[in-house]
């Protein structure tokens, strides 16, 4: 079966629960609680999102978010906010180092939040579009987007360890 | 049951107590509770579940009045959803109501699982004391980790191996120092009188100058030649022969440190490289390890003899011109306060330079051992060009430092001569006014020389924190290693007379790094001698219920029992060499075909290898090759066929006689006629063998008594083939692609031989 690509506005897409959605093909073809997941979530496209059925089969890829009618956008753009927790720090506010521990305190669009990092040389990674991917110790995943828009501290802070 | 209640994963807020006791009656306590730091729009803050016998509350600001709160009993099913860098709670409820009841981050995930869980169970009716053991468990094992790095310890209450040995780093080091303490000694002896030799020729020139040239003293003159070339003699002779003994010292510790770093890395258990790129491991070995060992004969060795010559420099000069000493004191504070800032600066790009190099280096374990496939591909362009692109950013940070390393000590010399052109200025001016007086020409010129060397070893303490922080920074990456947990227990433990082969794997859940779980709620009892046949599709958790099995990894939930024993308490080296295990791709080592094959037993006799190559059907095509047994083999057994190579491996678990064998599709990658000779071997080594058995290939299952089905990490369907056909279910949905693709794929075969 040739793999079923949605763009434009042939599709409507509803919002069922939680992160999940319904979609209405032009065809009339319709699909239940699918569950919409980037199939690039590091490299932030807001292309290629892919719809999963309840066994993880996919049922359709949207070819790219932006070309939805806005109704459809908002409703898989919802849920993929949902799904998706990447905060973005926004400073760093404090950055302390405890037997090689790193202990960062820092400000997200999600929110203060103060996590350890366990190995900076594998946990903070800096990629070539010039975002800044960290992990911390409890697996939670953290973005900066770029660095350049960070006060001179967090600069500073960010500047010793990459 | 000795639980203090409520288990509890930190402390909790007074509204939130408050909040909690207004749902409840007095008789009804809470069990446990779960401070979560999500609410439910997934901003950070602080959210609770709180569990007690009947029923669950959740706190959070987001909801209608702060609280909500559902019976155990309305409950239909409870589970986790895992997503992206966070989680929730989803409660399915009797009347058909869902509700997504807690959001979180992965900190309290597998608390949250094991609530999930509770909530579930309870709704079932299952006993409540019986479930709080489970819970009590998970809360142990949660808080057992370091109160000071946060690292998780082998038990509660165990040692952390980090922050032990960091508090005691000089400790560390010392040990590698210890063992040439003779030598070290020797030189510093060496060191000291070199030393105090080069103080000397200053004090010479003063006595030319002021005494033996005036007075026109021939006589004096070549014994103070003589003296001053004894004094050379001895300051350069001394010093190669103390150069030479100091590499002697340094190379045994830079050795003695290689080896116990590459020894630590073999015990290191798969999660390390799992996180761990190659390249970063080699760095460590190769490089860290070397500026270690330029740091420890720094602080034993250049210490002392810097001190003992700034001392030295300062009594002569003191000695000889109180005001001028003191003029050329002056610079000093300006050294000191430039090298500080000077290391702040420089210590960064320390960290980065390696982390740079470290990337080239990865690049470079990735791709030379990839040749084959690089050039298939026609890929030397795009290598060339990555390695390029990350060699530049090498190069950037390096050129970078360059300028500080290169620009701050030139301006601390510059300051430093300066002060020498103001005692030139001063003392000349004295030498002219007071015709010699106060101050004579030699003594002046004799100053200055002083001077000079005054400024090495206050330039060398002056820069020390710099060579610490290069080692601080080193050391930390060589302690990574050095103090990474090993695999746990590897001499310790059991080692029980016999190992029959009764596998049992009790409540077992996984997962790699929380994000998603690989194995869920495994529970499976394999009989001595039985052969299971384990299918899947790829990605379904296969491979990971036999790595568990092997203890590559440890940090599971739930049993593995071997013989009714939990395989965490047996000897780890016993254990795994009462395993065998034939992979996919088996690794070939660059050494001969006989030592390959002896990899597990080196002592083996000769007649015992070839043999298990007889069992193996290698034998043949080993005596085929014109070095026999002697035959060399490339890196990862270059000039072996994949199913030459296969059955080696074979060979290999033959002699090790384990009682139970795992084949992780040791057939997947051989053509037909090859498969045959493989599962003819197999099905000579199995004989009386428990056997675990990874396939897809339906010919390789046919010996299998147990078929188990294994899809998104849990064990659907479990029994033999042919109920399991009559299941018609996963198994039977396999077979059938696989009946299909095995005729197009014999009939392509015999289409090729015609």
């Amino acid at each position: 079966m040739s793999r079923l690509y949605i763009e434009g506005d042939m599709a409507r897409f509803i919002k069922a629960e939680a992160n999940l959605i319904n979609v209405e093909l032009y065809d009339g073809i319709k699909f239940d609680m699918l569950e919409p997941r980037r199939l690039f979530p590091i490299s932030g496209l807001n292309k290629y999102i892919t719809l999963l059925d309840s066994e993880g089969n996919e049922k359709a890829i949207i070819r790219d978010l932006d070309s939805l009618i806005p109704e459809s956008k908002k409703v898989v753009t919802d849920c993929l906010n949902e799904y998706y927790m990447i905060p973005k720090i926004t400073k760093l506010v404090d950055s302390t180092d405890k037997f090689g521990v790193l202990k960062w305190t820092v400000e997200t669009d999600h929110g203060i939040k103060t996590f350890d990092i366990r190995n900076r040389y594998s946990d903070i990674k800096s990629l070539f579009d010039g975002r800044i991917l960290i992990r911390d110790s409890d697996d939670n995943r953290y973005e900066i987007p770029d660095t350049s828009k960070l006060d001179k501290k967090s600069q500073y802070l960010l500047y010793l360890e990459l | 049951m000795s639980i203090q209640l409520p288990l509890k994963n930190k402390p909790i807020s007074e509204s939130a107590k408050e909040a909690i006791a207004r749902c409840l009656t007095p008789e009804n306590e809470i069990l446990f509770t779960i401070i979560g730091d999500l609410t439910m729009k997934g901003k950070y803050g602080e959210s609770i579940l709180a569990v007690s016998r009947d029923k669950f509350i959740i706190v959070s600001p987001e909801l209608e009045g702060g609280v909500a709160e559902y019976l155990h009993s309305d409950v239909k099913n409870a589970k986790v959803k895992r997503m992206y860098g966070n989680a929730r709670l989803d409660v399915e409820l009797k009347n058909g109501r869902k509700v997504s009841a807690f959001r979180f981050t992965y900190s309290v995930a597998s608390l949250c699982d094991m609530a999930a869980q509770f909530i579930l169970h309870i709704s079932e009716g299952k006993d409540i004391d019986e479930e709080m053991e489970i819970v009590s468990a998970t809360f142990e094992k949660l808080m057992s980790v370091c109160p000071k790095c946060g690292r998780t310890l082998l038990h509660a209450g165990a040692e952390c191996i980090r922050c032990q040995s960091k508090s005691k780093i000089m400790n560390k080091l010392i040990k590698y120092i210890k063992p040439q303490t003779k030598l070290l000694l020797i030189c510093l002896g060496l060191a000291l009188l070199t030393t105090a030799v080069a103080l000397l020729p200053p004090y010479i020139v003063r006595i030319m100058v002021d005494d033996i040239l005036p007075s026109k003293n021939k006589g004096a003159l070549t014994v103070v030649v003589f003296a001053l070339l004894g004094a050379y003699i001895i300051q350069f002779g001394i010093g190669a022969l103390r150069g030479y003994l100091l590499r002697i010292s340094g190379d045994r510790i830079v050795a003695d440190l290689r080896n116990d770093v590459y020894r630590k890395a073999q015990y290191l258990p798969m999660k390390f490289y799992d996180k761990t790129s190659t390249g970063s491991v080699i760095n460590r070995i190769a490089g860290d390890t070397g500026t270690l060992q330029g740091f420890m004969l720094r602080i034993t060795q250049e210490v002392v003899v810097q001190f003992f010559l700034l001392v030295g420099i300062i009594l002569i000069m003191f000695i000889m011109n109180l005001k001028l000493t003191l003029l050329s004191l002056a610079p000093v504070p300006l050294v000191v306060v430039s090298a500080k800032i000077f290391g702040k600066k420089i210590y960064p790009f320390y960290k980065r330079i390696w982390r740079r190099w470290s990337a080239v280096s990865s690049i470079l374990t990735d791709s030379i051992p990839n040749i084959r496939v690089v050039k298939s591909f026609a890929g030397e362009k795009r290598a060339v060009s990555k390695f390029e692109r990350y060699n530049e950013e090498w190069r950037k940070v390096d050129t970078a430092s360059a300028k500080i390393t290169n620009i701050f000590p030139s301006a601390v010399s510059f300051t430093v001569m300066c002060g020498t052109i103001l005692i030139w200025s001063v003392g000349g001016n004295m030498v002219i006014d007071t015709g010699g007086a106060a101050l004579s020409l030699g003594l002046l010129m004799s100053f200055i020389t002083y001077t000079s060397m005054f400024y090495g070893p206050v330039n060398f303490f002056a820069y020390l924190s710099d060579s610490y922080q290069a080692a601080l920074s080193a050391a930390e990456r060589v302690l990574d290693i050095l103090d990474a947990e090993p695999e746990n227990d590897l001499h310790a433990g059991e080692k029980p007379d016999k190992v029959y082969g009764r596998i049992e794997y009790k409540n077992v859940n996984f997962s790699f790094d929380r994000t998603k779980k690989v194995i869920s709620e495994v529970n499976l009892v394999i009989e001595p001698g039985d052969i299971v046949g384990i299918v899947g599709t790829t990605g379904s958790g296969k491979s990971t219920l036999i790595n568990l099995l092997l203890r590559f990894y440890d940090n599971y939930e739930g049993e593995i029992l071997i013989d009714g024993k939990d395989i965490k308490t047996i000897d780890l080296e016993y254990y795994r060499s009462s395993i065998g295990y034939v992979q996919q791709e088996p690794m070939m080592f660059s050494d001969t075909i006989y030592n390959n094959i002896a990899y597990g037993v080196p002592d083996a006799p000769i007649e015992a290898v070839i043999n298990a190559a007889e069992i193996a059907n290698a034998h043949e095509f080993i005596a085929r090759q014109p070095d026999g047994y002697d035959s060399m083999l490339g890196e990862r057994g270059v000039g072996l066929s994949g199913g030459e190579k296969q059955r080696l491996s074979i060979a290999r678990a033959v002699l090790k006689n384990p009682s139970i064998l795992v084949f992780d599709e040791a057939t997947a990658a051989v053509d037909s006629e090859t498969e045959n000779m493989i599962q003819e071997a197999i099905e000579r080594l199995i004989k009386g063998r428990t056997t675990l058995m990874i396939a897809h290939r339906l010919s390789t299952l046919r010996k299998a008594n147990r078929i188990i089905v294994v899809d998104q990490g849990k064990i659907i369907e479990n029994g033999s083939h042919d109920e399991l056909m009559a299941l018609k279910g996963k198994y039977y949905r396999l077979i059938e692609i696989q009946s299909m693709s095995e005729k197009v794929r014999k009939s392509k075969e015999d289409e090729n031989f015609e």
